[in-house]
């Protein structure tokens, strides 16, 4: 259900009436600073307070974000793990040599590395999140549209959108059917039910593709896919804020990378 | 006499299939209600679909406004404006991710400016009653709802005529009631209606005309009480009698003297019953159906009104009126069939209120009157007032 969980959420924000532009801006913004920052102090700070604008002003549920959060913390573990013994440089801090041939060394440069990526990971994560999390997918469109992006793929993208909770609904379905006559018992029956849901899925979606174009002939297809306008304009009482949080993002990376004060 | 639709010989093969239509004409007269009624498999669906140009009859000729219907792309674009088709299956209808935008959708394609896109859409959302559903994405609406966006999406066109493939299948019986009261609403702004269904029950009361249709054919074209009347016909036709029409047919058979117009509604059944057993049961004095327009006037002293009149029930007619009634925390009793039952209120002595909108106000009075006529009694039917004003009329009404 984490699909259209993550579209409710965007749907039922209380950020929905601001303008998706400066939510983007805010979004974007944030995660170029953490991508090009040298220090993980930005990106740490971007992220916690974003995560802060999420749960508190935006009422995003801290169990949900939690469990959001949680599939690329832990992926984002793993390679840690091992990007702390594949890269070098430095000092030895640690190491781990129970055989001659056996060399497992962590240096401080790898530490240092590895915890920028980690941060960096985290920030830009957020960053995302605060997009997915305020801006529903029919608001993005919209902004697709202003920055020229051919109509054509728009108006695919739109109906696309349509159909992926009609179809997953109907692969739930599906699903349950075969499930409630133990279609998924022994890993053979698994493979041959999964194979006959895609079948049937494939089918499905191209009887509804079929429907499609006539239901868009029933109703005058002329070539136009209508928009939706953004909520309300842009307004500076959200604009402002969003600009004054970039900039002040911007100056601490600044003022960390010119070294005026230094981070140990 | 104006003719709106009408089929002549129209025949229709599916490729590699018999034939699914076998010769059907009949004619459709503006503003009529229309049912089409038939099991599974009868050429319904596809009988429909030659309406507005879906489906092209292997031979015979279907004529819109008196004119044979033409192929071409324009031509078909014309018709498709002007006769809506509400699918069976509003997932399958609703084409864009957001209600504006589905909605919008025949108006964009259409050619019209901003502006004028801007005015059908809400003119239509309007209509079907989901004002600020704008921005909602369809898969977060119940299936009425759906419904109502599908039918909205028709209706930003402003087609004369429109057509519902089954149209209460896969909602509840209040979803449903509640959507043939919406068709009711349309069909009183102009609006011609065919709908196709199995309920029978649900055509009878509701249908001008009903139509049987079985195995390609026409069984059956009349008044639903007539088409609906003949059994070997119905049995046929894999359907039920209504069960006024069986009680009627019951109460004949077992000698009572009826009327030749059959029951329509309980409220006619209870006034045959009712002139049998003339004298054996105490009538108190009729109540009064007061009328409340909430398209005029304002609607905020409802609530003390109704509090002030212990007893009194309360009906919704019309989209607006339910949406009226639920803003000033109103529960109507009826939404559907809503003054025949204020009539029955009425004859046990109670007094009811009906909100309704500025369409379908005037026929609370004529439904009224001709009840009344009928039958012979006397129901008044007030304006209403707000609480101050109400009282001194009555006070005039008491000494007159």
């Amino acid at each position: 259900m984490f699909e259209t969980l993550l579209d409710d959420i965007a749907q039922n924000s209380t950020f929905r009436h601001i303008h998706p532009g400066t939510k983007i801006l805010l979004g974007l913004g944030s995660l170029l600073i953490c991508l090009v920052s040298p220090t993980p102090v930005v990106p740490l700070l971007s992220g916690i307070i974003l995560s802060g604008v999420l749960l508190i002003p935006a009422r995003v549920s801290p169990l949900v974000y939690g469990e959001l959060l949680f599939a690329p913390v832990v992926f984002t573990a793993f390679s840690i793990i091992v990007l702390l013994f594949m890269l070098g440089g430095g000092d030895v801090v640690w190491r781990f040599s129970p055989v001659s041939w056996i060399n497992l060394t962590i240096t401080e440069n790898a530490v240092k590395q590895s915890e920028l990526i980690l941060f960096r990971v985290f920030g830009c994560t957020v960053s995302l999140f605060f997009i997915t999390l305020t801006t529903p997918m029919t608001d993005l469109f919209n902004i697709m549209k202003r920055c020229r992006i051919p109509p054509e793929l728009i108006d695919l993208m739109m109906i696309m959108y349509r159909y992926i909770f009609i179809f997953y609904e109907q692969a739930r379905e599906i699903w349950q059917a075969q499930v409630m006559r133990l279609g998924y018992g022994r890993v053979k029956e698994s493979i041959h039910s999964f194979s006959q849901l895609c079948g049937m899925l494939f089918i499905s979606s191209w009887i509804a593709g079929e429907d499609l174009i006539r239901a868009m002939d029933c109703r005058c297809y002329n070539g136009i896919m209508p928009t939706l306008e953004a909520p309300e304009p842009i307004k500076m009482q959200s604009l402002i804020p969003v600009v004054v949080y970039l900039s002040g993002l911007g100056g601490i990376l600044l003022v960390i990378t010119t070294g005026i004060v230094v981070v140990p | 006499m104006k003719i709106i639709l009408e089929a002549r010989d129209v025949r229709y093969r599916y490729p590699g299939n018999q034939e699914a239509v076998k010769g059907i004409s009949f004619h459709i007269k503006p503003c009529e209600k229309i049912a089409l009624v038939g099991p599974n498999g009868a050429g319904k669906s596809t009988l429909l679909q030659m309406f507005n140009g879906m489906i092209r009859p292997t031979s015979g000729t279907i004529l819109f406004d008196n004119e044979p219907v033409r192929y071409d792309r324009d031509a078909l674009r014309q018709l498709r404006r002007r006769v809506g088709f509400v699918l069976q299956n509003s997932d399958r209808q609703i084409i864009a991710p957001t209600v504006y935008q589905d909605v919008a959708f025949g108006p964009a394609n259409l050619g019209y400016d901003e502006p004028a896109i801007h005015n059908a859409v809400a003119l239509a959302l309007r209509q079907v009653g989901l004002e600020g559903f704008e921005r909602r994405p369809p898969h977060h609406l119940s299936g009425g709802e759906k419904k109502r966006v599908a039918i909205a999406g028709v209706l930003a066109m402003d087609p004369d005529v429109l057509v519902f493939d089954e149209p209460t299948s896969g909602l509840d019986p209040s979803g449903s009631e509640d959507l043939m009261e919406l068709l009711d609403e349309l069909n009183h702004e102009g609006k011609t209606i065919i709908i196709s269904t199995h309920d029978v029950e649900l055509a009878y009361p509701w249908a001008d005309r009903a139509i049987l249709l079985l195995d390609g054919k026409i069984l059956e074209e009349d008044v639903p009480d007539v088409a609906f009347g003949n059994l070997d016909h119905v049995r046929m036709a894999h359907l039920s009698v209504p069960t006024l029409l069986e009680l009627s047919t019951e109460l004949s058979k077992r000698g009572f003297a009826l009327p030749d117009r059959k029951p329509r509604s309980v409220l006619d059944m209870v006034h045959i019953i009712e002139s049998h057993l003339h004298g054996s049961c105490s009538h108190p004095a009729p109540g009064t159906i007061t009328v409340c327009n909430v398209d005029e006037g304002e609607t905020s002293s409802l609530p003390v009104w109704v509090n002030a009149r212990p007893g009194i029930i309360v009906g919704a007619m019309g989209t607006r009126a339910k949406q009226c009634a639920a803003k000033e925390q109103l529960a109507p009793e009826f939404t559907y069939g809503v003054i025949d039952k204020c009539i029955l209120r009425a004859l046990r002595g109670q007094d009811s209120l009906i909100l309704t909108t500025s369409g379908m106000a005037g026929r609370v009075v004529t439904r009224v009157d001709a009840y009344c006529k009928e039958s012979g009694n006397t129901i008044r039917v007030l304006p209403f007032r707000s609480s101050g004003q109400h009282t001194s009329a009555e006070k005039e009404n008491d000494k007159v």
